[in-house]
Formats: structure tokens, C-alpha cells, sequence
């Protein structure tokens, strides 16, 4: 306690810091003091009057939510003017309330049951009619009974102050206040449902779980979300083996009680009833469920007869994003110790593989910094202009950060600084925003490396010769190519340099526009460069933070073929051991593999559809394990059921690093297994049973064979020598400098309710954006004559794909000139778009790319 | 009957005048503020203030030098100063004379005490309704500009000032201090929890003075004409005049200015003109709808903060109501408690609910549905929204019912035992609330 403040509660002599308040003091005296609108995350608001204190010297009782503890201060609450006062308020509460207890979804878990329970007499005094509100719906997935309502506020507060979507407020007044959409307007919702989760009541419930279940039935257990890398600790409330509602507890976990629409109306693809729950071969097209037994023996002998055939390198891996970091490492072993091939990749090569091999090539590690830092900073420049969507709890944090600590943020992206339905859009709350042209982030930060560079002073952490080498591998670059290529100025450019510099903490995120889009590893090492010279990395409270979408994108960090090279710029690259991600693919096209072992991934989705449909026909055996009959799983002479993430026990490590418990809700649905235990049953079959004897075993094995983190002098002569290597900067290819009149700069991304594939099998998620659409500016729309969920014609100037037709949907969060395609409705585009691969970390890069849009003619 | 000087009405009842800016200056008008301009410091302005013993006119009555003083002296950034104007409380209607028809007085008024706190914004929050007073202080704020005795620099001090004309939008609680704070930052007008109190966290966090319209228009006066002459006039603790705003059944309904501590029965019979003929006297409502209830035996009690306070109710905003012995004091408190039940802002427990509640007993009482456990329950429902509400509009809304409950009860018995109102037997009332 750095500045204790003593008081007597309850006759209780009680000792706590300066600042706290009463209701949280009286904790600490051992007393829970009833209360509605008091919630640790918002401010007071002290509206509901259920907390009151009698306090010494002060005639009128005082609520304690907004009472900050004093010197000396002698409080009671177990007085009888207190209870009378307790009784008062609760009975105004009760008067009106509809006593619908048993068919609310609140009940068990109300707080104004528990302290109606314990601070009103049993009879009510309430003789008069009734006021009624009708039932109503805020959307989709939420469901307002006000009647219920104690007009806490909560909701409205945290909309307001945490989520800043304020898409709440009261409306009326009175008697007849409730909680409502701003002047009737259709809500601009960000549906994280957190209104529902704060509410203290039943007044706001969720739709999705309408009914479901009565709280004391449900078993709850904690676990982590899967959606995104943000690392969420939420809790599975499951009765029998289905998933009932997801929920998240105040204060805990590294998402503090917060989670976003995928985390909380997300879990419907759990007991979703396309699960794959037998094992199926595929023969001649025709599918045909057998037993496990027989589809075990059945991968065992063919990967068997395949390696002695063509030899073990004739059997490639790739296990994707939602396997635990157990499953991930037993695959490796499987497929390296066993079957002997060194042709394994994993989802990471999918972005993730240019932050982790870049940071560890510059700092011996990738964990530079934490969440906290980012709350803490003074400033926040941010490549990560749809952090709102691709990463909403790291999102939340950024604007706890701008609200609560008046941070500054910087943002770098090709979104428009106007925002429509989505308030918290963060390149709105930027103190500055660089709207770039779509694809240039790595020209502007070579821009910011020269003006950086040229203004360094040496230091003991920033050496005169590296600055020199920076200043010359920057000379040939003009201001006025970087201004013709991103659109942003030197002068711009300079100003966010002196910002991000000078600040005293400074945090720099990046997202997958640089991580997941052409030339991503040298923009990362560039990103390195830049944070170097300015000073904000490698030091307490600053860092660099890369998002990603995998669960497990801590917890895999150079995929399962490739290690980092050791040290140093001179030989950047990495030492190869297998084949990644699109080799694999590439020497299965060749012939040069014959069998391939799918976890969880759907390449046929992520990468160039034809090209991977293609590659597989040539395939001796493919062997997909699967939650659903992807396009991928429907390649497959073996379709192994998977089970999900609420059916297993594993670690997630998080994009921050934070290696987390990922729990069993429910047993596995069908006979599918957790991927660990059939890699297990395989391996039992080759006659090379790994003996583990629980996922606890593979962790602790998987944990000695890390690497141990590198110490402090460890880190700092590894950058010193990052340092000391040559550098060459060449401008990455103009993306917009194609000379095609009227092209649309086209983008595939995440979106709010929807991360790849799995979103499209929960409900939930579905109501919210129910249609697939391509998103376009008003005023390109305007511009080419076309409505909101009008069909349009999308065609490749670069490729010979043909064209596509898809409707759109209206967004002022889109630059003019560029085109927004959510990944879950993109294997089509992706058809059409460019395609290549990282030269150093062969990361595919397809998700960007410039299209032509025209008007479908309408057959009259 | 006794005449007074009057400070506030003399300029507007002098014949021919109009308020406007040069009419103001000929009556010695922005002499004060030249006077504090050129050569009394801002302290020693608020000490003057505190030794006159001016204490504002709003309401509570607070000393408004010590209000003044409770800002923060070095604090960095902006402080504000908003005058109240939103005059909503039933049965007052003074400050609207003194905006209609003398805006600079309360305008010099402000200047100054914007001088003395070290405010260089001030906002005018006038009641929505007064649409011609808001275009009258507009006119002459402009006026102001033009003389160069608003903006910069102002009579060649190093003092800067603006200020604005905010209107409301028609919520009584708009006039609580902080719903006003509220809504001039664009918010719901919702009063806040204190503390903190405006002085350090008001308009937008800053440090803030909310004063009266009446209580800033004698601040001139008091800096021209001295504390002691001021603190001369009225009782020792109730200094200056005040204007009563009279209403009722007597023969001259109208504003008066007197100096604090004469009687009711002085202000009743010989300012307002007594009862009219026939009428006799039944009871005063003394400080606005939010004070507690007098009777005829209260008429000696003497119209000065403590007095009536101690006699049990307050001299608030300072409109006296006088009801005759036709009025039925259920049907008078229902109709307030319809008013307080409309104006409850929702934002508390106890009022919110509590306000609903009241309602619908007085009006069971009042159409003939009233059962005797209902005065019982009236007085624990008022128990229980007293002293436990974010602002002062709950405990305004029980004085009403529990003085006539106290002075009136037999009334409310008749209601109940006769099974209608004594005084409109065939009266048919609508039960359910809202
Ligand atoms: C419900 C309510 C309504 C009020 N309405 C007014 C009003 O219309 N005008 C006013 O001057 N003060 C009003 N007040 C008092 C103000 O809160 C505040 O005390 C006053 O403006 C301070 O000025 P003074 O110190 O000059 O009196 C009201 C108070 C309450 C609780
Ligand atoms: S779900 Fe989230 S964004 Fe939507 S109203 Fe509730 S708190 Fe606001
Ligand atoms: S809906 Fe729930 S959280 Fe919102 S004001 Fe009502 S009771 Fe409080
Ligand atoms: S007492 Fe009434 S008017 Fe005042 S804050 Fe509470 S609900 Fe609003
Ligand atoms: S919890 Fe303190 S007033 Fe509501």
C-alpha cells in the first residue's frame, strides 16, 4: 500500500489505499454492501441508492459507490436507519417489477433476487397498477424486457465507456425511463454482448440462449476462445454435452471479463449439426462411415506403405490455427519422428511466420510487450486499422487506453477516418490518422525509418554506425516517390515520426495488413528497424505487438518446418528444413509427395482454390481431420471427425505470449478425438506409441524442448548484432501505381462477427450479418450507379479468371477506390486475385489484389 | 403600508426605461465593473461578496462569496461561470422581470463575478420558455461586444470575457445545478451525484460557479454601494432584499421586493393587497411547489431564511402561493405531486419509482378510492425518498405531502371516510400512472 488510509467499518478498524471506495473498503471489513449500479469496470454513477452508509458526521446517509474513503472516517451499515433505507430502495425497486422470476433467464443469478432475498420483508406493500412496458429487441440477438429493468445504467456505461460504441442510452424519463437506441435510430451495435453480461437483471438477455437453461444447471467451465489470438479467457456453460451461452467474469483474464461478438454469441458451430461424428473414406466420390479401429489401421498402413514406396519424404503435414499447442507439437513429432518426413507446416505460415521469424531475427525474441503496456502508453501508432474487427479485445485495450488515459493514437491504414456503423472503428478515435493508399504500409515505413535515421543522435542503445547504415540505405529513397506511391506527405511523415520518438511509451501494433500481405517479412523487419531508432522497443512500458487470428499464434511461432535463423541481418533468411505451406503443395503437384496429412486447415479456401483441387487429384492419400465436411475434408480418401476446442484439454499461447489452459466443457461430439489423441493412435499403430500418458505429459515435454527465453544480456548483444548488420531498402512494388484507369483496390479481411469459416457454422453470428456481401464506399456505389444489395460484377484485369458477381453492402469505413471482401465469403475472389509467396518465409500472399466493378445488366 | 428602497425593480420602474444598454449607464450601470477593473483584486471582490452576506436566490440560499471562494484559486485551464435562469419552479416568476426588462444588471452582475473566479466563459442557462427574455440578454450581450465591454481586453484590463445564451428544452430539472452542467455539454439534463461539487468538477470537470439570476443582479450594486450597506438591510443572517413573487387570491398578485425579515401577513395583506373579498386564507405555499406548506397560523413568521426554516419550511425560490378555504389541500398536493411526478428526471431509485407511487395513492385519495392505510404508507414512501435521492428534487417532492399531511390531515380522513373529495364530490379522476 503506497499511501494507506484508516477508517472503522462496522466498528472494524480497516486499513486500505488512498482513493478507494467505500463499497470496495467495506469488502475488506469483511461486508458486502447490496448494490445495482456499482460495477468496478464503469464509473460511479451512484443512481440506484442501494449502497448507502451512515457515516459520522454526516447527516445524510451516503452512498458508498461514490464515497471515497478518508482519514479517520467512521462508517456503518449495519445500522437501523441503514436497513430501513436498504428496505426503502428495494421496495421501490420491487413495486413495479413483474415478479416473472421463473421464466427469466436472469433468475438464479439476479442480483436483485439475492438482495431482495435479504434486504426486503417478505410482503410486498406495493398496491397499486402495475406500470408495463412491452417486450422488445434490440437486433437480433438481444432481447429488452424492461420491466425488469432497475435502471441501473450499466449497459449504458459500458457501451459508452468500454466498448464506445454507444449504441445505448436511457430514453424518457420518470417513471417511464428505459434503455433504448439513441432517438429511435436502429442501434449501432458491435454485439459483444457485454450489455447483457453487466446487466444485473434480466432486462437485457440473450436471444441466442432464450430459455435454454436455468443458470444453477449449467457446469461451467473456463477456457479460451479460439476466434482470434487476442488469448480470451471466457467461460463454457454447457448442460449435458451442448453448449448453452458463453460468458466471460469481470476482471479476469487477460480480456478482463470483455469479450467481442465471436467470443460471446460465437459457440454455436460447437453443437452444430453438420459435425463430422464418424469417420469416413471417401472412395470414387461415394462416402462411407467406418470405425475408428478400421480408419486408424487404415491411415497407419497407408502412410506405411506410401514411405516404403516413395520413401518418408513423400509424405508432407500441415496442422491449422485451432490445435493446441500440445496437438502441434505431437504432430510435429509424428510426422518427423515417426513417418520421418521433414515436410510439415502449420496455419502460421499463413502471416504469422513474418512477425515471429522477423522480431526473433532482431530480438531473440517475440515477446516484446504486454496488454498493460498498451493501456499505459502515452502513444500508440497502429498498422492495424481494423484492430476493431480482426482483434477486438486488443482493440479494447487501445481505447482504454485513448479514453481513459488520453493516449494518443496514431493510426497507419487504407480505411477511411469516418466510421459508420461501427463507433469504436478505431481509425476514428485516432489523434491522427494517415489514410493510406491500400498495400503502401511498408513505404511509409521506410519513410518514417529515413526520417527517423536522419535525425538520431548515437547513444549507448543506438550505435553512430547503425544510424549511419540506416541513413545510407534510406538515401535513395525520395519523399516524393514514398508521397506518390502512399499519398502521405514528408511533412505528415514527420510529424508521426517526432510523435512516436518522443513519446515517453510508446507502443507500435501491427495487424495483418502488414503480417498477411506482400512483402510482409521485410516490413516486419523494417517495423524492428523503426521502433529501434525511435527508441520504443526493448524498454520498460514500450514494444511491438503483433495481432494475429490464430488461438495458438504465440504458441507456434516458426511453423513446423523452419527454425529462425540465429543471429543477424546478413543471413536474414532461415535455415529450411522442410518444405512450407505452398511447397508442400507445389511437390505434391510435381508428384513429389503422394500423401498428405490435413489437420484442421482448408487450403482449398485459403490458398488458390483450382490450384490446391488440382494438386490433390494427384494425391495418393489424403487424410483430413475436421470439424465439418470442408472442401478440403470432401478431397480426402479419409475424413478423421476432430474434436473442437470445447472438448479438449490443451495450452493456447496467445499473440502476447501467454500460454493459457484451454479446458473440457463437453465430451466430444459423436466419437470425434481431440487431434492429439488420434496422432497418439496412429503412431500406437506404426508400432511407435509416443507413451504419454496425459495432455499434461506431451506439455511438459513440449515445454523442456522450447528453447529457454533469452536473458537480458542474451537479448541485448542479439540486437546489437541485428544492428551491426548491412541493411538494404528497396521500395516494395507500388501497389497502386498500376496505370489501369477506374481499378478498385480490393482487400480480404476479417470482419466483426465473422473469422474464417468456423464463424459461418454459429448461429449466432449468422443473424448478425446474415448476407455476404463485398463492402464499397457510398460514394463509389453512387458513382457506379449501384444500390446497397445490388449484385455487381467483379473482374481480374491481372488474370485470365473470368469474372464473379457478389452483392454489396454500403461502409464510409472504406477508402474511396477500394473494395472490402470478408474472408469467409472470399474463395471465390480469391480465385481471381494475385498470388505469390514471401521470397524468405514463403508466406502465401493472395488476399489483396485490383479488381474492375461493373453494373450486372439486368435482362429486362 | 411601509415602503422600502428597492435595489433590484428601481432602474425597470423608473419611467421610459427600457433595460438597453445606454438607459442602464445612465443609472450608473458597469460603474461597478470599471470600479473592479481598474483596481480591486478578484480576492478582495469575493470578500466583499462574503461580507455583504449575499446568499443566493436560487434556492438552497448558500453564501455566495464562500461559493465563489470554493474555487480553485491557481487552478490550470478553463472555469466557467453559468447563471441559472431557468426560473421553472411553480408559483416564481421574478427572474424573468429582471431579464425582461433589466438584462444588464444580472449581466454586469455576471461580468463581475466571472472577474472575481477567474472565469473568462459564462453561460446565460435560460429556461426554454423565455424565448423573448433569451433574445433579449442576446440583444444585449451584443450590445456588450459593440462597447467593447465583452471579449477581449475589456475596458482595457487584461480581463477576457464571452458570454453565451444556452437555452433549455423544457425539463424542470434542468434548473438543479448539475442537470443544468449536463445539459449545457449536450448531455441528458440528469442532475449528478455530489460530491464533487461544481466548485472543482462542474461544466466539463472545470471549476464552476452556478448563481442565481436575482442573485448575480445585486452583485453590482454591492461592489457600487458597499458590503455594510447591503448587510445593513434585512436581518443580521438574511442580508439584501429579496423579490417575493406573490400569487393566489389576493388582490394584487406581482412581484415584491422587500427587504428580507418582514412578515407574511405584512407581504400577504398589505403588498399583495390582503384577501380578496370573501376569501380567507387557508394556506401559504412559502418558497416555491418544493417548500413545505404554511397555514393561516403562520402568517407572523417572518420572511428570512432562518425564521422560516425554523417554523419548518424554507424561503427557496421565493414564489409565495396563498390558497383560500375553497381549495382542497389533497387536490393542491396532487396537483403538485402530477407536476413533481412529470419533472422526475428518472435517474434515481427512490424518486423515479417513489414519485409514481405517491401519484397514484393521492389520486385514489383524491377520486374517493383512498383507504386509511394510505396516509400511513404516504408518509413512509416520503420517508423514504427524503435525504435519499441524488438531488433536492425528492426531497421536493414529499414537503408538499407531508405538511398537508401534518396541517391537513383531517382532509385527507374526510377523502377517505366519505369516499370522494369534500370539496368536489362528483369529481371522476383517472387512476393509472403514467
Ligand atoms: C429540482 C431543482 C430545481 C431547481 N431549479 C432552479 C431554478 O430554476 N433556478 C435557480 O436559480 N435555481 C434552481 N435550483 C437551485 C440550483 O440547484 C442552485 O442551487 C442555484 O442555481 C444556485 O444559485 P444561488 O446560489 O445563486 O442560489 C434548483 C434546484 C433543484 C434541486
Ligand atoms: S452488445 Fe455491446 S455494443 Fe451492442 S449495445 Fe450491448 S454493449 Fe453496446
Ligand atoms: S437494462 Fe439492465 S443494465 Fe441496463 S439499466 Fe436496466 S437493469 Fe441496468
Ligand atoms: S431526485 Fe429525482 S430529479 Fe433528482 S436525480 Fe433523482 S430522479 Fe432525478
Ligand atoms: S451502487 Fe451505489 S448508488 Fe447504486
Amino acid at each position: 500500500m503506497n499511501h494507506p488510509v484508516r477508517l472503522t467499518f462496522n466498528g472494524k478498524e480497516i486499513e486500505v489505499e488512498k482513493g478507494t471506495l467505500l463499497i470496495e473498503a467495506a469488502k475488506v471489513a469483511g461486508a458486502e454492501l447490496p448494490h445495482f449500479c456499482y460495477h468496478p469496470k464503469l464509473k460511479y454513477d451512484a443512481n440506484c441508492r442501494m449502497c448507502i452508509v451512515e457515516i459520522e458526521k454526516m447527516p445524510k446517509l451516503q452512498t458508498s459507490c461514490s464515497t471515497v474513503v478518508a482519514e479517520g472516517m467512521v462508517v456503518r451499515s449495519n445500522t437501523d436507519r441503514v436497513k430501513e433505507a436498504q428496505n426503502g430502495v428495494m421496495a421501490f425497486l420491487l413495486g413495479n417489477h413483474p415478479l416473472d422470476c421463473p421464466e427469466c433467464d436472469q433468475g438464479g443469478e439476479c442480483q436483485l433476487q439475492d438482495f431482495a432475498h435479504r434486504y426486503s420483508p417478505t410482503v410486498g406493500s406495493f398496491g397499486e397498477t402495475k406500470r408495463v412496458f412491452e417486450k422488445e429487441y434490440f437486433g437480433p440477438l438481444i432481447e429488452k424486457e424492461m420491466n425488469r429493468c432497475v435502471s441501473c445504467l450499466r449497459c449504458v456505461r459500458y457501451c459508452d465507456e468500454v466498448i464506445g460504441a454507444n449504441a445505448l442510452g436511457s430514453m424518457d424519463r420518470g417513471s417511464v425511463t428505459e434503455i433504448g437506441g439513441f432517438a429511435h435510430h436502429p442501434l449501432d451495435c458491435e454485439f459483444c454482448g457485454g450489455c447483457i453480461q453487466i446487466c444485473p437483471v434480466g432486462a437485457l438477455t440473450s436471444r441466442a440462449s432464450m430459455y435454454d437453461y436455468r443458470p444453477w444447471q449449467v457446469k461451467k467451465t473456463d477456457t479460451i476462445c479460439t476466434y482470434c489470438g487476442d488469448g480470451c479467457l471466457m467461460t463454457m456453460e454447457t448442460i449435458d454435452d451442448k453448449v448453452i451461452r458463453t460468458s466471460s467474469k469481470l476482471g479476469v483474464g487477460r480480456n478482463e471479463g470483455d469479450l467481442c461478438a465471436k467470443g460471446f454469441f460465437g459457440y454455436g458451430f460447437i453443437n452444430h449439426q453438420e459435425r463430422l461424428t464418424r469417420p469416413i473414406i471417401i472412395q470414387n466420390g461415394k462416402m462411407q462411415q467406418v470405425t475408428w479401429e478400421w480408419a486408424i489401421k487404415k491411415a497407419a498402413s497407408d502412410f506405411m506403405a506410401i514411405k516404403e514406396k516413395y520413401g518418408p519424404e513423400a509424405i508432407g503435414g500441415i496442422i491449422g490455427a485451432h490445435s493446441t499447442n500440445e496437438e502441434t507439437y505431437l504432430f510435429y513429432k509424428l510426422m518427423r519422428d515417426i513417418i520421418g518426413t521433414p515436410h510439415v507446416d502449420s496455419a502460421a505460415r499463413y502471416g504469422d511466420v513474418n512477425a515471429h521469424q522477423a522480431l526473433n531475427a532482431a530480438f531473440s525474441t517475440t515477446c516484446l510487450m504486454r496488454y498493460e503496456d498498451i493501456v499505459g502508453a502515452d502513444l500508440i501508432l497502429s498498422f492495424a486499422g481494423d484492430m476493431t474487427e480482426t482483434n477486438p479485445i486488443c482493440a479494447i485495450k487501445v481505447k482504454e487506453a485513448v479514453r481513459k488515459n488520453k493516449a494518443k493514437l496514431i493510426a497507419i491504414d487504407a480505411f477511411n477516418t469516418q466510421r459508420d456503423t461501427y463507433k469504436s472503428h478505431l481509425p476514428h478515435i485516432a489523434s491522427l490518422h494517415l489514410q493510406i493508399k491500400m498495400g503502401t504500409e511498408g513505404v511509409v515505413i521506410l519513410g518514417l525509418i529515413k526520417i527517423l535515421a536522419s535525425q538520431a543522435t548515437p547513444s549507448p542503445v543506438l550505435s553512430a554506425d547503425y544510424i549511419q547504415r540506416m541513413k545510407q540505405a534510406t538515401e535513395s529513397i525520395s519523399f516524393e516517390m514514398i508521397e506518390a506511391i502512399s499519398g502521405i506527405s514528408k511533412a505528415t511523415l514527420g510529424e508521426v515520426a517526432k510523435r512516436y520518438a518522443g513519446a515517453s511509451k510508446a507502443v507500435l501494433i501491427v495487424g495483418s495488413a502488414i503480417t498477411r500481405n506482400s512483402n510482409g517479412y521485410q516490413n516486419m523487419l523494417n517495423i524492428a528497424d523503426l521502433a529501434l531508432l525511435a527508441g520504443q522497443v526493448a524498454k520498460e512500458g514500450a514494444g511491438i505487438l503483433a495481432l494475429t487470428d490464430c488461438p495458438n499464434g504465440g504458441g507456434d511461432p516458426s511453423g513446423g518446418s523452419e527454425r529462425p535463423a540465429p543471429v543477424g541481418r546478413e543471413n536474414a533468411g532461415v535455415v529450411t528444413r522442410g518444405k512450407t505451406l505452398v511447397e508442400i503443395i507445389d511437390a505434391v503437384e510435381r508428384g513429389e509427395i503422394k500423401a498428405l496429412y490435413i489437420v484442421g486447415d482448408n487450403p482449398v479456401r485459403s490458398l488458390p482454390q483450382k490450384r490446391v483441387e488440382a494438386a490433390f487429384k494427384k494425391l495418393d492419400l489424403l487424410i483430413c481431420q475436421e470439424l465439418f465436411m470442408t472442401e478440403t475434408a470432401a478431397a480426402a480418401d479419409i475424413v478423421l471427425p476432430a474434436a473442437s476446442f470445447a472438448e479438449k484439454e490443451g495450452h493456447y499461447t496467445s499473440q502476447e505470449g501467454e500460454a493459457q489452459k484451454v479446458r473440457k466443457a463437453i465430451d466430444p461430439i459423436g466419437t470425434s478425438k481431440p487431434d492429439w489423441a488420434v496422432f497418439s493412435l496412429i503412431a500406437e499403430k506404426m508400432n511407435a506409441p509416443f507413451g504419454f500418458k496425459s495432455v499434461n505429459d506431451i506439455w511438459k515435454e513440449r515445454v523442456l524442448s522450447l528453447p529457454p527465453a533469452p536473458t537480458l544480456e542474451e537479448m541485448v548483444s542479439h540486437i546489437d548484432a541485428f544492428c551491426a548488420a548491412p541493411r538494404q531498402f528497396i521500395l516494395p512494388f507500388a501497389a497502386s501505381s498500376n496505370g489501369i484507369k477506374d481499378l478498385f483496390h480490393l482487400q480480404v479481411g476479417k470482419t466483426l462477427s465473422h473469422a474464417g469459416k468456423m464463424s459461418t457454422y454459429a448461429d449466432g453470428l449468422n443473424l448478425i450479418t446474415p448476407n455476404q456481401s463485398i463492402l464499397i464506399h457510398p460514394d463509389d456505389a453512387e458513382r457506379l450507379g449501384i444500390v446497397a444489395g445490388e449484385t455487381i460484377e467483379i473482374s481480374f484485369p491481372n488474370g485470365d479468371t473470368g469474372s464473379i458477381q457478389m452483392p454489396i453492402a454500403l461502409s464510409n469505413r472504406l477508402a474511396l477506390g477500394t473494395l472490402f471482401v470478408p474472408e469467409h465469403c472470399s474463395m471465390e475472389i480469391k480465385r481471381g486475385l494475385p498470388f505469390e509467396t514471401d521470397p524468405v518465409t514463403h508466406v502465401p500472399y493472395g488476399n489483396y489484389g485490383q479488381v474492375r466493378l461493373s453494373k450486372v445488366a439486368v435482362a429486362v | 403600508m411601509p415602503t422600502y428602497e428597492k435595489i433590484l425593480l428601481k432602474n425597470m420602474e423608473q419611467p421610459g426605461y427600457t433595460g438597453s444598454l445606454s438607459d442602464y449607464r445612465k443609472t450608473g450601470g458597469y460603474m461597478a465593473l470599471e470600479k473592479v477593473l481598474k483596481g480591486i483584486a478578484p480576492a478582495e471582490v469575493i470578500d466583499t461578496i462574503k461580507r455583504s452576506g449575499l446568499r443566493g436566490r436560487g434556492g438552497a440560499g448558500f453564501p455566495t462569496g464562500v461559493k465563489w471562494s470554493f474555487i480553485p484559486k491557481d487552478h490550470p485551464g478553463p472555469k466557467y461561470l453559468c447563471c441559472n435562469a431557468d426560473e421553472s419552479e411553480p408559483g416564481t416568476f421574478k427572474d424573468r422581470q429582471l431579464i425582461e426588462n433589466d438584462p444588464h444588471q444580472m449581466l454586469e452582475g455576471i461580468t463581475i463575478a466571472c472577474y472575481a473566479i477567474g472565469a473568462q466563459t459564462a453561460y446565460v442557462y435560460i429556461r426554454g420558455e423565455f424565448f423573448l427574455g433569451a433574445k433579449i440578454i442576446q440583444g444585449a450581450i451584443d450590445e456588450l461586444y459593440q462597447a467593447q465591454l465583452l471579449g477581449k481586453k475589456i475596458l482595457g484590463s487584461n480581463f477576457n470575457l464571452d458570454i453565451y445564451v444556452h437555452r433549455g428544452a423544457g425539463a424542470y430539472i434542468c434548473g438543479e445545478e448539475t442537470a443544468l452542467l449536463e445539459s449545457i455539454e449536450g448531455k441528458r439534463g440528469k442532475p449528478r451525484t455530489k460530491p464533487p461539487f461544481p466548485a472543482t468538477h462542474g461544466l466539463y470537470q472545470k471549476p464552476t460557479v452556478v448563481n442565481n439570476v436575482e442573485t448575480l443582479s445585486n452583485v453590482p450594486h454591492i461592489i457600487n454601494r458597499g458590503p455594510e450597506w447591503f448587510a445593513a438591510i434585512g436581518t443580521a443572517k438574511s442580508t439584501g432584499t429579496r423579490i417575493f413573487s406573490v400569487s393566489g387570491p389576493v388582490n394584487r398578485p406581482g412581484n415584491y421586493e422587500v427587504p428580507l425579515g418582514i412578515t407574511f401577513r405584512e407581504m400577504i395583506e398589505e403588498h399583495a393587497g390582503g384577501m380578496k373579498e370573501g376569501k380567507r386564507l387557508k394556506a401559504i405555499i412559502p418558497g416555491g411547489a418544493s417548500a413545505s406548506f404554511f397555514t393561516s397560523e403562520h402568517l407572523d413568521v417572518k420572511m428570512d431564511f432562518e425564521s422560516v426554516a425554523a417554523a419548518g419550511s424554507m424561503l427557496g425560490s421565493g414564489g409565495v402561493t396563498v390558497m383560500d378555504d375553497e381549495t382542497c389541500m389533497v387536490a393542491a398536493t396532487l396537483n403538485l405531486l402530477e407536476f413533481f411526478h412529470h419533472e422526475s428526471c428518472g435517474k434515481c431509485t427512490p424518486c423515479r419509482e417513489g414519485s409514481a407511487w405517491l401519484l397514484q395513492i393521492l389520486r385514489r385519495i383524491e377520486g374517493g378510492e383512498g383507504r386509511r392505510e394510505d396516509l400511513a404508507q404516504l408518509e413512509q414512501l416520503s420517508h423514504r425518498i427524503e435525504g435519499m435521492t441524488i438531488c433536492a428534487f425528492g426531497d421536493a417532492e414529499v414537503a408538499p405531502i407531508l405538511s398537508t399531511l401534518k396541517h391537513f390531515r383531517a382532509e385527507y380522513e374526510a377523502h377517505i371516510d366519505e369516499k370522494h373529495c369534500p370539496f368536489r364530490p362528483n369529481l371522476a379522476l383517472a387512476m393509472a400512472v403514467p
